[in-house]
């Protein structure tokens, strides 16, 4: 069936359209306009804006510590409203499958897991087959695993990290790696409380930046397209710019993510010693055009704090509203689940605020920074309309702006900052860039050929109202959305790759889990036969 | 050849579908229980109770709940037992039972061998047991403090006031001097872990307590915990319950929407006062027969071979891991895997089952 949307404004960074057009498409894929010009659909879109669907490149969705999360916190998600028709579940507040919904809803189409542990990966996947409409991927945590620690110890040749970490992502059906204070979490196991860059990880005598270091050239030479996808450490410390600019350093030229940067950001600064550093944050990832970031905005919210950094979690569980949490000491990274309030009157939470917005604002190029909240770390990923309207707009900032502790603004860039994002760079951000990150050649774009995944807005002075509910959203073509209200579940698949690698690495590794754990290393195997249904996975190309 | 029955007669499997989905679709609030499934069977059986408006709740959901609950209104530490096996240094073991209810447990924790990882790595480990069966602490090497269950709270206390540096009473001291020796072995250890379950008979304030001492113990050295999950695969129902609801089992979408409370939700109760008035009994393990004793509620029940009950209408199902394969929890593991079918048969799964059923119950007739 061909359908086509007459007369929207398109709004489509990769094929360099800013301007007022006909989207077509066919069997899920976008087609060229046909001689004959006629649809057998035809749908006025005239005074909307139409982009390709959104990808999310960085929210904690699916997997174990996410799911513990929702048993920690029944009072922070209890439902209140009966679901629509052939919608399951969609009103079941943080299940996978009100996830999907919301998600759709706001015209997003791909959304990627950061965070799926090596031996929990069936559980994400698992979560992942339940997630309605949108397409997925994970990203595999390795960095504080037994068995990397000790090849780099035992001074193991590169292939055969790169045969590891290639076996790995293959294994786990990921998009790419992740890598999770690197070391630290190891070291928290022998009891050390912080650690840093160049801190060593007891018995392995590797440090921080060695791992990641490795990591980042093993990404890139098994072909994975995502760059690695570093989680610093000392997150969230006073002074932990130093630490930023320091890693930037040791990227040395070659490919590298960083993970919610915002928490990355603070000088010492101020009588509270704890100031923004977004300026000199900015200005380093303006001249390191090899690195990209995504920030994980604070927005002020209740919400819970996820993350594979168990040392870092540990720490803020003396700080935890409400008073409670989960501390997993896993096989490697393991979790910790510590619920959190932002607050506007608080003078730290707001330092965070105005921190994340400046990030946005300076650095220059909108495909080098991304729009995460780390949901639902800095806040909910149903922020992300508010968060796109305070980038879009100077007033609207000036107006939260005037809500913060006073001498918040003595210790920010912010209230000098008047650049307001554009629609073309939010779509550079949300769309083009994003697919590109990952490797994506076919979706984040409405070139011919692409999947048909479609987002179409109704401008209006609200800007968080126009991206929170989609006039129309087409997955694969088909419409799953109107008027911001999800008419019926697709199915989306579970994005991966598969790097190649030395079938050799199976004996030695069958061996080590039979040594150490006395267990076949076959027990952790992800296989589609263990998915509800088949066809879960899609595979994308490597590089090379 | 699967076979159902009405009332003791033998029908055909398209018919107790279809009689199947008449009982729950005509109920006013019909109840899924049991959910002894694997993850398959209890994501069906989930749908299933929010598309006919019904409550869910687990058979073991009394013990699933008491570690929940420390969790929630407390914390909790948690470790794998891969980790417990290459890390620790001291293990304390609490409660009777714990080889049986996890019957891998000394191979998988091995506490005969020495960790691996640490400044630990080839020192024997300490081993301490809290009231153990009558010889189970000596299969393991452990030092043994024999106590009846319900003397194991107040035991722990004990023991968390003395690793704090709390006073506790000379007769208490007296009475277990080996308090003192765990509190100083915990202490002293790199990486202690407490193993436990709560259906060995802990409840919720001994389990809070337990991992109160591991949290104390967290401010100066390292220690954590190994959960023993519940019978029935409901560490793995919890889970499944956790993603498609935001809640455990005792949940209820009687309002269209999930609502989770541990008292109204729970299975017998709803039965006994008669606020449920058709079931869904599900224990594909074992055929566990259910807790409440009216005859009189429209039942259906999906259980094994040989487990058919004396009335109401019975399907039998497979075993999971066992006549077909099955994604569970694992307990040796922490984590989700996949069993391959021991003696696979035709006979079709939970999930297959409540899919028919469900086949049967159109959007629109439920609400």
């Amino acid at each position: 069936m061909l359908t086509v949307l007459r007369g929207g404004h398109i709004v489509d960074p990769a094929t360099k359209q800013d301007t007022i057009g006909d989207v077509w498409f066919q069997d899920g894929r976008i087609v060229a306009p046909p001689a004959h010009n006629k649809g057998d659909v035809e749908i006025d879109v005239s005074g909307h804006v139409v982009m390709a669907g959104a990808i999310d490149i960085h929210s904690h969705i699916a997997g174990g510590n996410v799911n513990t999360a929702r048993l920690l916190l029944p009072e922070l998600h209890r439902a209140v409203r009966a679901r629509l028709v052939g919608t399951p579940l969609s009103t079941a507040k943080w299940s996978t499958y009100e996830t999907g919904r919301l998600y759709a809803q706001m015209g997003f189409t791909t959304v990627v897991e950061p965070a799926m542990a090596p031996h929990h990966a069936l559980q994400t996947h698992l979560e992942l087959n339940d997630v309605p409409i949108i397409d997925k991927g994970a990203l595999t945590v390795l960095g504080n695993d037994d068995f990397l620690l000790r090849m780099m110890r035992q001074g193991a040749s590169e292939s055969a990290i790169n045969d590891y970490v290639a076996l790995t992502v293959s294994n786990t059906h990921s998009l790419g790696l992740k890598c999770i204070n690197p070391g630290g979490c190891e070291s928290f196991k022998e009891n050390m409380r912080a650690f840093g860059l160049d801190d060593v990880v007891p018995f392995y005598g590797v440090t921080s930046r060695q791992i990641f270091q490795l990591l980042q050239k093993s990404t890139q030479a098994v072909g994975v397209p995502h760059p690695l996808h570093l989680h610093m450490n000392n997150l969230g410390i006073a002074g932990n710019i130093d630490t930023a600019l320091q890693t930037i350093d040791a990227a040395e030229g070659l490919p590298l993510h960083l993970a919610h940067v915002q928490f990355y950001a603070y000088g010492v600064e101020g009588k509270h010693g704890f100031s923004s550093a977004s300026a000199r944050f900015a200005e380093k990832i303006n001249a390191n055009p090899n690195v990209s970031v995504d920030v994980g905005q604070v927005m002020f919210s209740d919400t819970v704090t996820i993350s594979s950094d168990v040392l870092k979690q540990f720490n803020s569980l003396s700080g935890a509203i409400p008073r409670k949490g989960a501390i997993f000491d896993g096989d490697a990274n393991g979790g910790g689940v510590v619920p959190y309030a932002y607050k506007i009157s608080n003078y730290y939470n707001a330092i965070q605020w105005a921190a994340g917005l400046e990030l946005f604002l300076l650095i220059q190029n909108p495909e080098q920074v991304y729009f995460t909240t780390d949901h639902p770390n800095g806040g909910p990923f149903t922020a992300y309309p508010d968060l796109f309207a305070l980038l879009m707009s100077a007033d609207l900032r000036a107006q939260m702006m005037a809500r913060l502790p006073a001498d918040v603004l003595e210790h920010t860039t912010l209230p000098s900052i008047s650049r307001e994002y554009t629609l073309y760079e939010i779509a550079q951000m949300s769309r083009s860039g994003a697919a590109k990150l990952f490797g994506f050649k076919d979706r984040g774009q409405l070139g011919v050929g692409s999947v048909a995944d479609i987002a179409v807005y109704k401008p209006s002075k609200d800007i968080a109202a126009m991206f929170r509910r989609a006039a129309y959203v087409f997955k694969d073509g088909e419409r799953v959305v109107r008027d911001g209200n999800v008419t019926h579940y697709t199915r989306g698949k579970t994005l991966h790759i598969s790097p190649a690698y030395d079938k050799n690495i199976h004996q030695r590794l069958d061996a080590y889990y039979a040594e150490l754990y006395g267990l076949p290393r076959t027990i952790f195997n992800i296989s589609e036969a263990a998915l509800p249904k088949e066809n879960a996975f899609a595979e994308v190309a490597c590089r090379n | 050849m699967s076979k159902a029955t009405l009332e003791g007669k033998t029908i055909s499997l398209e018919e107790a579908y279809r009689k199947a989905a008449d009982i729950l679709r005509s109920a006013r609030f019909p109840l899924i229980a049991g959910l002894g499934a694997d993850i398959a069977g209890a994501r069906s059986a989930i749908l299933l109770a929010e598309r006919v408006r019904g409550a869910f709740d687990h058979l073991a959901s009394e013990e699933i709940l008491a570690d929940l609950d420390v969790m929630r209104s407390f914390s909790m530490f948690t470790t794998t037992p891969n980790e417990a096996r290459v890390r620790a240094d001291c293990f304390l073991f609490v409660g009777p039972g714990l080889t049986k209810l996890w019957p891998s447990m000394v191979e998988r924790l091995a506490p005969d061998q020495s960790p691996r990882h640490g400044a630990q790595a080839g020192a024997p480990r300490k081993i301490f047991w809290l009231g153990p069966d009558a010889s189970e602490a000596k299969g393991v090497g452990a030092l043994s403090i024999n106590a009846p269950v319900s003397e194991i709270s107040s035991l722990l206390a004990q023991l968390r006031a003395t690793i704090g540096g709390r006073p506790i009473t000379r007769e208490a001291a007296g009475a277990t001097p080996a308090i003192a020796e765990i509190a100083q072995a915990l202490k002293s250890a790199h990486f202690g872990v407490v193993v436990w379950s709560a259906s060995a008979g802990l409840d919720a304030l001994a389990i809070e307590m337990l991992q109160g001492i591991v949290a104390d113990l967290n401010v100066s050295t390292r220690c954590t915990g190994v959960p023993i999950g519940a019978r029935a695969g409901a560490a793995g129902v919890t889970q499944a319950a956790g993603w498609m609801t935001g809640f455990p089992p005792r949940t209820a979408f009687g309002r269209g929407y999930p609502e989770h409370d541990a008292w109204r939700f729970e299975a017998r109760r709803l039965v006994e006062s008669g606020e449920a008035d058709a079931a869904l009994w599900i224990s594909a393990y074992d055929g566990e027969p259910p807790p409440w004793s009216r005859a009189d509620l429209p039942l259906i029940t999906l259980a094994p071979a040989g487990k058919q009950p004396g009335h109401g209408l019975y399907i039998e199902v497979g075993q999971p891991g066992v006549t077909h394969d099955a994604v569970e929890y694992a307990q040796e593991i922490a984590a989700m895997t996949l069993r391959k079918a021991s003696q696979s048969t035709a006979t079709p799964s939970v999930g297959i089952v409540i899919d028919a059923i469900l086949a049967e119950i159109s959007e629109a007739s439920s609400c």
